[in-house]
């Protein structure tokens, strides 16, 4: 309760009754009650594991968030994550029946990949530091807002976002209504500069090394930013004592330097003889790879849809949908079931999500000879990045929550993942490899909350 | 179900004994007190526990109906208003209780005053046109006001003719009481809700982290209470004239009396309900907005506490 002056008597009642009363009681003004209780730090502490198999990429992902709840429903919320992952990702170009030698991304060293593997970017390693702030306060009985800031730090990586939203409550606060703005601005500095997009990666076979610099250099640009503006408009349904549903539409609006400057694409012989479907192999000798580029801008909508409904035993039912589409023609589908399963002192809780999405309009698994087109492509965008192919993946995983006591919850989280991309399978040569592996993945998450 | 013996001794009133229900770590126990059906809910405990719990529950707010109550002959209410303006020496929980009342007093602008019961001398709330005269309430407003009794803790001393009345905290503290209590003596980690007729406080979320749900009555359908509320912590209290009011000319006269003319409250909802972190408070909010007739919303928005106000 805050301090306001009645107009009328000129007398602070609210804190000087709250006081009374204690007194009254014999409490302390914060002694009542547990959580979400004015004066006290709520505290959420997590390990996130996460490893992808085939020597993929492995992160440990620690976070701690912390709520401070104020008088009168204000609450600061803190929150540290840090992320470190090793390990290789695809790099986007085709395995092939030769050996494959590839510039590391900073143009110091090169890594080989062998004859038939799918070529792995080895040298990815990273570690991400990320903080953000928000604060949430009523305005009056109606309206709540928050206010919020974030900031994310990697090695060749500055993000940074503020964001804010407003409530309104409706119906006896069974409708909220909420409308949300988060404004960021992105910096990107890769290792060794951003690399100019859809020219060929400079490889040192064959070549002097001031002749391998010269050519890196000129498949170089400085770094690059990228804004990004989210919207978001929801309603939040209590339907009744047991059901609660929500609906929210977002747009979300990125500009700038949105593509990826460690991902290639192979350029594949479309001649008839021996080579056909293999790398196209340039002047210098070497296999032409080309670094990818994506369109300057990208706006999305999605639109997601919640319910949750509580059973007579106190168990809970949680399934949502969530729809997205872009304008670089990915449109996906996530469903998402829980069932939280109330036993004793813990719960159970199992889960299953289903993904799907399309393909982008410039994804290809690779380029031809003829897009290539000597050095001057024909295309202006392209990636290979399995990311934004056509996708399906499966999750399932269970969590198991025990409570310690009013205020401390011990959880443990587990969960595997199946995805596999698709697509065309080229022709020649290329055809006898697996160009769209599945990533398998497993999480394990620990969390203690007090 | 199961009833629970409570001696006599510990059972002034004579009312019915205590019931348990429940299974498992669940259970519900209820008995009457102050007029009102009280219910206790606890969550993780043993049925040993529970019945320990009701029977104290039982016993404690019995102990204070009898103390506080201004119709038991002898107890220390009805001592000091038959004092005849004589000093009385009162105890520890009731020295408490005074303070309280005189907080209240001064911080409503003198508008909760525990003296104020003898009002009701002239005011018969039977749904009738029968107003009292004019010239019989202003008799009665000098035997009102609290700055008119001396106070100086332990010792009261009461003019002649004045009467007081802990009609408007009893229940509430009471309720607080318990909860504070069992709180602290039930093993950590139960999950505790009192209920005394829609006055009612919990100590936190129910054992599996939900919400507990409670009816907030409206007076319009009085026997359906449909509108619910959650709760996952604090204390939920509601001041009203659901039944009790006068109507003379197309006038209503609500049963809240302002002490200062002897008259209800022009105004007044009929009925305000507040959150807040004790039911003691939430009552005395609650009872301060009514008092506050036309403004009461405006005087709960200031105070930045959940409300809920009834107006026909």
């Amino acid at each position: 309760m805050q301090l306001i002056n009645d107009k009328k008597n000129g007398k602070p009642v609210g804190r000087a009754l709250a006081t009374a009363t204690c007194a009254l009681l014999g409490v302390q003004a914060t002694t009542t009650l547990a959580k979400d209780q004015p004066g006290e730090w709520d505290v959420e502490t997590a390990l996130l594991i996460y490893s992808e198999t085939d020597d993929r990429v492995q992160a440990a992902e620690p976070v701690i968030s912390a709520t401070r709840n104020f008088d009168g429903d204000k609450k600061l919320n803190l929150k540290l994550v840090a992320d470190t992952l090793t390990g290789a990702s695809p790099s986007g170009a085709t395995p092939s029946d030769l050996p494959q030698t590839f510039t590391r991304p900073s143009g110091s060293g090169s890594y080989t990949v062998d004859a038939g593997e799918a070529p792995l970017d080895d040298s990815f390693k990273d570690t991400r530091v990320a903080v953000s702030g928000s604060w949430t306060a009523p305005l009056n009985r109606d309206y709540t807002y928050s206010v919020g800031a974030y900031g994310s730090r990697e090695y060749d990586y500055l993000s940074t976002a503020v964001n804010g939203s407003l409530s309104r409550y409706l119906n006896n606060k069974n409708t909220t209504l909420t409308g949300g703005l988060s404004l960021g601005v992105d910096i990107v500095d890769p290792v060794g500069g951003a690399p100019v997009g859809l020219s060929r990666m400079a490889l040192r076979d064959n070549k002097i090394e001031a002749e391998f610099d010269q050519e890196f250099a000129a498949t170089r640009e400085s770094d690059d930013t990228k804004t990004l503006v989210d919207a978001l408009f929801g309603v939040t349904q209590v339907i009744n004592r047991r059901t609660l549903m929500q609906f929210n539409y977002g747009v979300s609006y990125s500009s700038g330097y949105l593509t990826d400057p460690y991902k290639i694409l192979s350029v594949i012989d479309e001649s008839a003889g021996a080579n056909y479907g293999g790398n196209l192999i340039g002047a210098d000798g070497n296999p032409v790879y080309l670094y990818e580029n994506r369109p300057d801008t990208r706006m999305k909508h999605s639109l997601y849809w919640q319910t949750k409904y509580m059973l007579d035993n106190g168990d809970v039912m949680d399934g949502s949908y969530r729809f997205m589409i872009d304008d670089w023609g990915i449109t996906s589908h996530t469903i998402d079931l829980k069932y939280r399963w109330r036993l004793a002192n813990s719960y159970l809780e199992p889960h299953f999500r289903y993904y799907m999405q399309s393909e982008a309009d410039f994804y290809q698994r690779y380029l031809t000879e003829s897009e290539y087109n000597s050095g001057t492509p024909t295309v202006s965008e392209a990636s290979a990045d399995y990311r934004l192919g056509e996708l399906t993946g499966m999750t399932f995983g269970a969590k198991w929550g025990y409570r310690l006591d009013e205020d401390r919850e011990l959880a443990i989280r587990a969960e595997y993942m199946i995805q596999s991309n698709d697509g065309d399978e080229g022709f020649g040569k290329l055809t006898s490899h697996d160009l769209y592996p599945d990533t398998n993945a497993m999480w394990l998450q620990l969390s203690y909350n007090f | 179900m199961t009833s629970i013996t409570i001696a006599p001794a510990d059972n002034p009133a004579k009312h019915p004994q205590p019931q348990l229900e429940g299974s498992g770590r669940n259970w519900q126990g209820r008995f009457k007190a102050m007029a009102s059906p009280c219910e206790i809910l606890m969550e993780g405990v043993s049925r040993a526990q529970a019945e320990e719990a009701l029977r104290y529950a039982a016993r404690e707010t019995w102990r204070l109906e009898h103390k506080f109550s201004r119709y038991v002959e002898g107890n220390p209410v009805d001592r000091i208003n038959r004092s005849h303006g004589k000093p009385v020496v009162v105890d520890d929980e009731l020295s408490l209780m005074l303070d309280y009342a005189a907080q209240c007093f001064e911080l409503s602008d003198r508008r909760f005053d525990i003296t104020s019961g003898v009002l009701r001398r002239a005011w018969r709330f039977d749904g009738s046109d029968r107003l009292p005269e004019k010239s019989d309430t202003d008799n009665l407003l000098r035997l009102v006001g609290w700055n008119k009794l001396n106070w100086q803790r332990p010792t009261l001393t009461l003019p002649e003719g004045m009467e007081i009345d802990f009609g408007g905290i009893g229940k509430e503290y009471a309720v607080d009481r318990i909860v504070l209590d069992l709180n602290r003596s039930l093993p950590k980690g139960t999950s505790l809700l009192v209920n005394f007729g829609g006055d009612l406080a919990c100590n936190g979320a129910r054992t599996n982290g939900q919400a507990w749900v409670v009816g907030v009555e409206d007076h319009k359908k009085l026997s359906d209470s449909t509108e619910t509320l959650s709760l996952r912590g604090g204390a939920l209290a509601t001041s009203g004239d659901s039944r009790r009011y006068l109507v003379k000319d197309g006038v209503r006269y609500g049963h809240i009396l302002d002490p200062r003319t002897g008259w209800p409250v022009p105004e007044a909802p009929h009925s305000v309900t507040v959150a807040a972190p004790t039911c003691t408070l939430a009552g005395m909010l609650a009872t301060f907005a009514m008092l506050q007739g036309s403004e009461a919303e405006e005087f709960l928005q200031q105070q930045q506490v959940q409300y809920w106000v009834q107006r026909s």
